[in-house]
């Protein structure tokens, strides 16, 4: 009987296995070599590379988005608040550690799967910027352009840390964007430009921000490693 | 936050790594505070909401200044520090960071410079500046990304230039001149942020003048002086030719002017006048004569008043169509021109070549060279020049009277019934005479198409039941002197010398050995000292019957190619 419903439950998960890709975003290039957008072969290290290029280029555009919305919308008093770092940024469920010397220590695979998380974690957050930013009156198109940008650059990342996780820690993994957890309740209809509302994206900003410096860094120590391995070892 | 003037205070906080940082504080105006040990300094990290815990590490060596080593320097968390006497338990100033945004990097080293290239003149050269990061910032790990600002300046100057921001370790300088001395520093900072670290020592660059410099200073100079003395020459030179160059680049536009006609005349009002002008023939009729002798030939039939009392000039240069009456080839049947007996009997359907005559009706009406020759001689002489287009046609071979017809025919008369009247070869009458003459052989010419000049493509209709006419070369052509039997025209007026299907009429001589076939139309070789026009003259007479137009041109009298005086006409009676 148990070897019944062992049997049983085994087919189902075979059975259901093309449910699960299909959830997927599916990855076109079934080789090893796998690139964000098409399936052309490309190194390893050129696929770190890149990555880091993307993670650099959110960095750098997610600071210029803080300014601008910054210089638009926040009263001057208040910029202070971006020198304290952003407080209540949405928490994740891993303390990520701040110090050198601890940050030399953590793992690859930690640290693929760190900004893995990161990023995914940002989406929806990202998302719910834009339609907020859209709903101002007075939004400059730059900065809308910047927060379209840095979306579909994220999910390019995404991709990429994918592969490498693939690559480089022999793991598949899903890439369904629904597995992180919403920890932005969703907010009724305010009145824009409402000193809150305005906090609140203020405050979406620089944690993006710093959460996008996270991930290069994390990114950028990876690949010293992978390069160097005596230079980036703590001592 | 640093503000409060008074009392104790933090003045900063700064990082040089990302690694550690420090903060100092002053005790402000309060001297009772100033003992070591009164202030302290409290730390929270935000992040885990820890309880505050004091200054890990009092810089012994700096007053008032407390440090944080690595392990107690988090990035991506938020510090707040308290100032606190903690004797009054009084807190004096707080203030929140992060440690990013503290971090100001250390100056690059190892700043030097090499010369890139010194300009062709000499007074310029380009330098590339090269420097190394900071030791203390880990860029290799990529723990900091760090953007570098290099300043240069001429010694000794106030003012600094600045290059754009340079992610690199290097940067090329263009401009610089040779005789001076310059300054050059760097200067970095995180890229995302906006702190930039101390400037490095400035290094001195330097590069020596090319003596050749001398040699281009006087140049200029002359080149100069040579520029403004050429444009002052030009100036005069126009100012001087003035009426000369207006001539020339400006030529006055000729006023429309009628040989003879004031043009004064020619204005409102004065049209009585104009018309008593253009009405006395003495003014025009010598001249006219001179220059257009085959206007001498043009002649009016007088035959069939009836027909003239048809319908007006007008209609009939108009080319405006009657209804259909017999608007096929019609002629005259003169006895004596004796062209019947020449071709075969047969007279072309009327149908036929009617048919091919499109937009016809009367006879001659349409013919546009048909005009009044007393009245119109100006238009005929507008019009000669306009007849080079026309195309012989060929005609059936039972066309007695179109036997005869030269290529160009002279239009003899107009009929009011709308045909043309031309003259054949035979010129009997003297030119003077010709208004009045009637005893000119006088073939009516109706030309096809309703400009009466006939196309290439009726023509070839025309010619469908005739054999192709002889090969281009026999076709139009440029024969000065060569006698082309019925081609009377010169090549020149021919618009193609290719196969040419056109047929063209086969003129033929008289039986009446009269004259020869003289064409109407000829070329005009020369003009002599009398303002006669000098034909070609016929050079033979070869037989006048001609053989029927089946076969390759009949052999025909050579025609004159050109147009005959009066004078030369006497010379060609026989």
């Amino acid at each position: 009987m148990n070897k019944l419903k062992v049997l049983q439950a085994w087919l189902w998960c075979v059975s259901l296995w093309p449910c699960w890709l299909s959830h997927a975003v599916p990855l076109d290039c079934k080789d090893e070599t796998g690139s964000l957008a098409q399936c052309a072969s490309i190194s390893q290290e050129k696929l770190l590379d890149r990555v880091i290029q993307h993670a650099e280029l959110i960095y750098r555009v997610s600071e210029e988005s803080c300014t601008l919305f910054e210089d638009m919308f926040v009263p001057y008093p208040l910029h202070a608040l971006r020198s304290q770092g952003g407080n209540l940024c949405h928490t994740k469920p891993f303390p990520i550690p701040g110090s050198k010397s601890e940050i030399q220590q953590i793992s690859d695979k930690w640290l693929l799967h760190s900004v893995l998380m990161l990023v995914q974690s940002w989406m929806e957050p990202l998302i719910y910027l834009q339609t907020t930013l859209n709903r101002y009156d007075d939004a400059p198109d730059a900065l809308l352009n910047k927060t379209k940008w840095v979306s579909d650059k994220l999910l390019s990342l995404e991709q990429g840390v994918v592969v490498l996780i693939r690559k480089m820690l022999d793991e598949g993994i899903l890439t369904s964007s629904s597995i992180f957890e919403h920890t932005l309740t969703p907010y009724n209809e305010q009145s824009p430009e409402v000193l809150e509302s305005v906090l609140r994206n203020y405050n979406l900003l620089i944690c993006f921000k710093k959460d996008a410096h996270k991930m290069e860094t994390f990114l950028k120590l990876l690949k010293c490693r992978q390069s160097n391995k005596l230079s980036c070892v703590s001592y | 936050s640093f503000y409060s003037p008074r009392g104790p205070h933090f003045t900063g906080c700064r990082s040089r790594e990302q690694e550690t940082f420090r903060c100092w504080w002053s005790a402000g105006i309060f001297q009772n505070l100033t003992e070591p040990g009164t202030l302290r300094v409290f730390y929270q990290t935000k992040n885990a909401l820890s309880e505050w815990q004091e200054c890990p590490d009092y810089t012994h060596t700096v007053k008032n200044e407390c440090y944080f080593n690595k392990t107690f320097t988090h990035i991506w968390t938020s510090y707040c520090i308290q100032l606190r006497s903690v004797r009054e338990n009084i807190t004096y100033d707080e203030t929140c960071f992060t440690v990013e945004n503290i971090v100001h990097p250390d100056p690059p080293i190892g700043l030097n410079w090499t010369l890139l290239n010194v300009s062709h003149s000499g007074l310029h050269f380009d330098i590339l500046v090269r420097w190394a990061p900071p030791p203390s910032a880990d860029v290799q790990m990529g723990w900091m990304s760090l953007m570098y600002q290099v300043q240069y300046r001429v010694r000794n100057a106030s003012h600094w230039e600045m290059l754009d921001l340079e992610s690199g370790t290097q940067q090329s300088i263009y401009g610089l001149h040779t005789d001076k001395e310059y300054e050059v520093r760097v200067r970095c900072k995180m890229s995302a942020f906006n702190n930039f670290g101390e400037f490095s020592d400035s290094i001195l660059v330097h590069v020596a003048q090319i003596p050749s410099k001398e040699s281009t200073f006087p140049t200029t100079l002359v080149l100069i002086f040579g520029v403004i003395g050429l444009v002052i020459l030009l100036v005069l030179l126009i100012f001087s030719q003035q009426q000369r160059l207006m001539v020339i680049f400006l030529p006055p536009i000729p006023a429309p002017k009628i040989k003879g006609i004031d043009p004064e005349l020619l204005k409102n009002g004065k049209l009585d006048q104009l018309n008593s002008l253009l009405s006395s023939q003495d003014m025009y009729k010598p001249d006219f004569y001179h220059e257009d002798p085959w206007v001498e030939f043009i002649q009016l039939d007088l035959d069939d008043p009836a027909e003239k009392n048809e319908s007006s000039d007008t209609q009939h240069l108009l080319g405006l169509s009657r209804s259909g009456s017999s608007h096929v080839l019609h002629f005259k049947s003169d006895d004596d021109s004796g062209r019947a007996s020449c071709y075969d009997p047969e007279i072309p359907n009327p149908e036929d070549l009617a048919a091919l005559l499109p937009g016809h009706s009367g006879r001659g009406d349409n013919h546009p060279l048909v005009s009044r020759s007393s009245s119109s001689i100006p238009d005929l002489g507008v019009q000669q020049t306009s007849e080079v287009e026309e195309t012989p046609i060929q005609t059936q071979p039972a066309v007695p009277s179109w036997v005869n017809m030269d290529f160009y025919a002279q239009v003899s008369d107009f009929t009011p019934a709308g045909g043309v009247v031309l003259s054949p070869g035979q010129l009997n009458s003297s030119p003077e005479k010709k208004k009045e003459e009637e005893n000119e052989k006088k073939i009516p010419f109706q030309l096809v198409s309703d400009g009466a000049y006939t196309s290439e493509n009726t023509a070839r209709q025309l010619s469908a039941d005739v054999p192709p006419s002889p090969g281009p070369e026999q076709g139009y052509q440029t024969f000065p002197t060569q006698a082309v039997e019925g081609n009377l025209w010169n090549g020149e007026y021919l618009v193609s010398t290719s196969d040419s299907q056109i047929p063209y009429l086969l003129p033929e001589a008289p039986p009446v050995p009269i004259l020869p076939p003289v064409s109407g139309y000829t070329v005009v070789q020369e003009v002599d000292a009398q303002h006669s026009l000098l034909l070609n003259p016929p050079s033979s007479q070869p037989a006048i019957c001609p053989h029927s137009p089946n076969k390759h041109l009949p052999a025909m009298p050579t025609m004159p190619m050109g147009y005959l005086t009066p004078d030369l006409l006497g010379n060609l009676t026989p």
